[in-house]
């Protein structure tokens, strides 16, 4: 008797655990599926696409959106960046990687909404740390910021970036702490074919500059060869306390890359070159270690006005997803990325203005072998 | 299910993660002065595994201040050259399976001449692994600091080998014999004029100061529990020094020494591995197939 309520406990508890799982199970399914945005289920061919904009790493949204899915293991899946479809992965035992042509493209025009009202309002914490070491008054000089970033949808490819600036340290310049708009750009991005890529951005960007931005990138998002180029016109500005202050539009910068990405080890070396801000001429490597969500990377340049090399790093700021639900959303940023390079403040050598869209950078991230190496 | 075929498989689930933790352990431990694998002064051949990253900080006493007698270092308001204790920042990255790459900032405590302030001397070190250990064969491996550097003290020249011995179920011991050059390049004769990183390079010999890092034969030993429990013993070509550190939660390392029988030091790094998704989608079932 006493061993039979025994028995009975054990499997109530054992049923209780379960049912608690399952629901569980559910409830994080759901909440993946907030996650993704502007999401388009094609049963009949089999895809999926969606738009994911809280992970760096690509690979992280698509097995939460598979996991949360559950469909059967031939189904493709289509990531969308600024709405626009950049190529189908079939994850599982056999990887596949479709290039989506022209006709491709034209036929998912029809099929996948664009727009402000398939997105959530997405607002961002990004922090902002501009730094010169040296100077011997005042060794460690540093402008922190925090700025509260959102995206807006307007139409297929094109995004309104806008935000507000909150100083929190500036011992760099003499620019006030006053609370100040963030960069505000539009960039229109543009996937021509299965290896052709566009991005436009006109507005205020980083590191004081604004302007015009212009990128070609061709890139076959399975073959190890890229090349791009871009150009932009710009000029300096900042905001006083009040109003804005602006030279005109004088810096002219032209580069161009060629890029060799070593699939065994996630590794791009990149050769660029061209004329940088401030006229200064010259070349420089890169070298680029992919790292599941975060990018390393190893320069050297040699310009016109001197030499000097560095390190980079990209990195997300966890916690990541701070506050959901369908229409909006609060998280730290996916993409927090900062140069050091040995003699580069002060000095100008090869100095660019920072944007958030690059057209290199990304798409290196949806690279077949870099998404396919890391899935389990 | 039948309880033996889960008792079975719950413990295949359990051996495999206890390789897991065994196979995580290996990269992940306590590191030297500048954050590079090593006792307390110096490197070990220890190869991180790839994409481990760590960060940290170190304390070097004042008797042993490798910038001491350094004529730039030196306080014109006192007339002997008085060693200063060290604080030292580094970060660490296997950034290829047998590449590491260091950054280390050693900032001197206490007093600095105003021509000498910054935010300390920035090193980058490379360290690559030629040979990795096998059975019969211990690992071997170089490092190499970069020569941009104006001032730096902790510069290593250095080739090692270090090999494992399993004294019992959980105890090994991690024996490292190697040599560092007295001999480095950099670009000390360069101040104000800094624009230029590959030129100006001066060779120089370490043996010039009284406390110099590194340089001839060193080696050591350490006595490790479980990997998470130690002792160290080492020669650093100069001194003998003894020390202990502890591992928590699997990524946190304390370790503290004393240098020469003299004085004290210490340190602690956390390490993470970037070769990582999270728990919940790098499980099998994460795709369905």
């Amino acid at each position: 008797m006493r061993y039979t309520s025994r028995l009975g406990v054990v499997f109530i508890v054992v049923f209780l655990c379960w049912s608690v799982q399952v629901g569980f199970c559910q409830q994080d399914r759901q909440r993946s599926l907030m996650n993704v945005e502007n999401l388009t289920l094609d049963s009949t061919a089999q895809r999926v696409y969606y738009e994911q904009r809280l992970y760096r790493n690509p690979v992280i949204g698509l097995l939460e959106l598979s996991q949360a899915l559950s469909l059967p293991s031939a189904t493709e899946f289509v990531p969308l960046y600024q709405g626009i479809p950049i190529a189908g992965y079939q994850p599982g035992n056999n990887w596949q990687t479709r290039l989506l042509s022209r006709s491709d493209r034209k036929a998912l025009g029809k099929l996948i909404p664009a727009g402000p009202g398939h997105y959530k309002l997405d607002f961002r914490i990004q922090p902002e740390v501009i730094a010169n070491f040296g100077f011997k008054m005042d060794p460690f000089q540093t402008k922190t910021s925090l700025l509260l970033q959102t995206q807006l949808y307007l139409s297929r490819g094109l995004v309104l970036n806008a935000g507000v600036l909150f100083p929190i340290t500036n011992n760099y310049d003499n620019q006030p702490m006053n609370i100040r708009p963030a960069p505000i750009y539009l960039n229109q991005f543009l996937a021509l074919d299965e290896q052709n890529f566009l991005s436009g951005s006109v507005g205020l960007f980083y590191s004081n500059q604004y302007g015009v931005n212009l990128q070609y990138r061709r890139a076959n998002l399975t073959k190890p060869w890229s090349f791009g180029l871009e150009a932009s016109l710009t000029g300096d500005y900042y905001f006083p306390t009040r109003g804005i202050y602006y030279e005109s539009m004088n810096k002219a910068m032209v580069l161009a890359d060629v890029a060799y990405r070593f699939r065994k080890h996630d590794i791009t070396l990149k050769l660029s070159g061209g004329q940088y801000l401030y006229q200064d001429r010259g070349v420089r490597l890169d070298f680029i270690r992919q790292i599941y969500s975060v990018e390393v990377g190893i320069f050297a340049m040699k310009t016109s006005k001197a030499s000097t090399a560095g390190f980079n790093f990209a990195i997300p700021i966890p916690p990541g997803r701070l506050a959901q639900s369908k229409r909006f959303r609060l998280r730290t940023t996916e993409e927090f990325r900062w140069e050091y390079s040995y003699n580069g403040g002060g000095n100008n050598v090869g100095l660019r203005y920072r944007l958030g869209n690059q057209l290199d950078a990304l798409l290196r991230q949806y690279h077949s072998d870099y998404l396919r190496q890391q899935v389990p | 299910m039948n309880s033996a075929g889960w008792i079975r498989k719950l413990s295949v689930q359990w051996s495999l993660a206890i390789i897991g933790i065994l196979v995580t352990q290996r990269g992940i431990a306590q590191v030297n002065i500048s954050g590079k694998p090593g006792l307390l002064n110096i490197p070990t051949a220890r190869v991180l595994s790839d994409g481990t990253f760590h960060i940290g900080y170190h304390y070097n006493p004042s008797h042993y201040d490798p910038r001491s007698a350094n004529p730039n270092a030196r306080n014109p308001d006192s007339l002997e050259s008085v060693g200063s204790s060290n604080s030292i920042f580094y970060a660490t990255l296997a950034i290829l399976p047998r590449l590491e790459v260091n950054i280390n900032i050693f900032r001197v405590n206490g007093y600095i001449p105003l021509n000498e302030r910054g935010i300390g001397d920035r090193q980058f070190d490379i360290k690559y692994a030629v040979l990795t250990e096998r059975e019969r064969r211990p690992s071997v491996a170089m490092v190499v600091s970069a020569p941009f550097g104006i001032d730096n003290s902790l510069v290593t020249y250095a080739a090692m080998a270090t090999k494992n011995f399993t004294l019992s179920e959980n105890v090994t011991a991690e024996v490292t014999a190697g040599f560092g050059s007295p001999y480095y390049f950099d670009r000390s004769d360069n101040v104000g004029n800094d624009y230029n990183i590959f030129t100006n390079y001066k060779l120089h010999n370490k043996n010039d100061r009284p406390n110099p890092y590194l340089s001839g034969p060193f080696g050591g030993i350490a006595l490790r529990f479980k990997q998470n429990l130690g002792g160290m013993l080492e020669w650093d070509s100069r001194h003998l020094n003894v020390g202990a550190y502890a591992k928590l939660f699997e990524r946190w390392t304390l370790q503290a020494g004393v240098i020469n029988f003299d004085q004290i030091t210490f340190g602690t790094s956390y390490a993470v591995s970037l070769r990582k998704l999270p728990k919940r989608l790098s499980q099998q079932t994460a795709i369905p197939k």
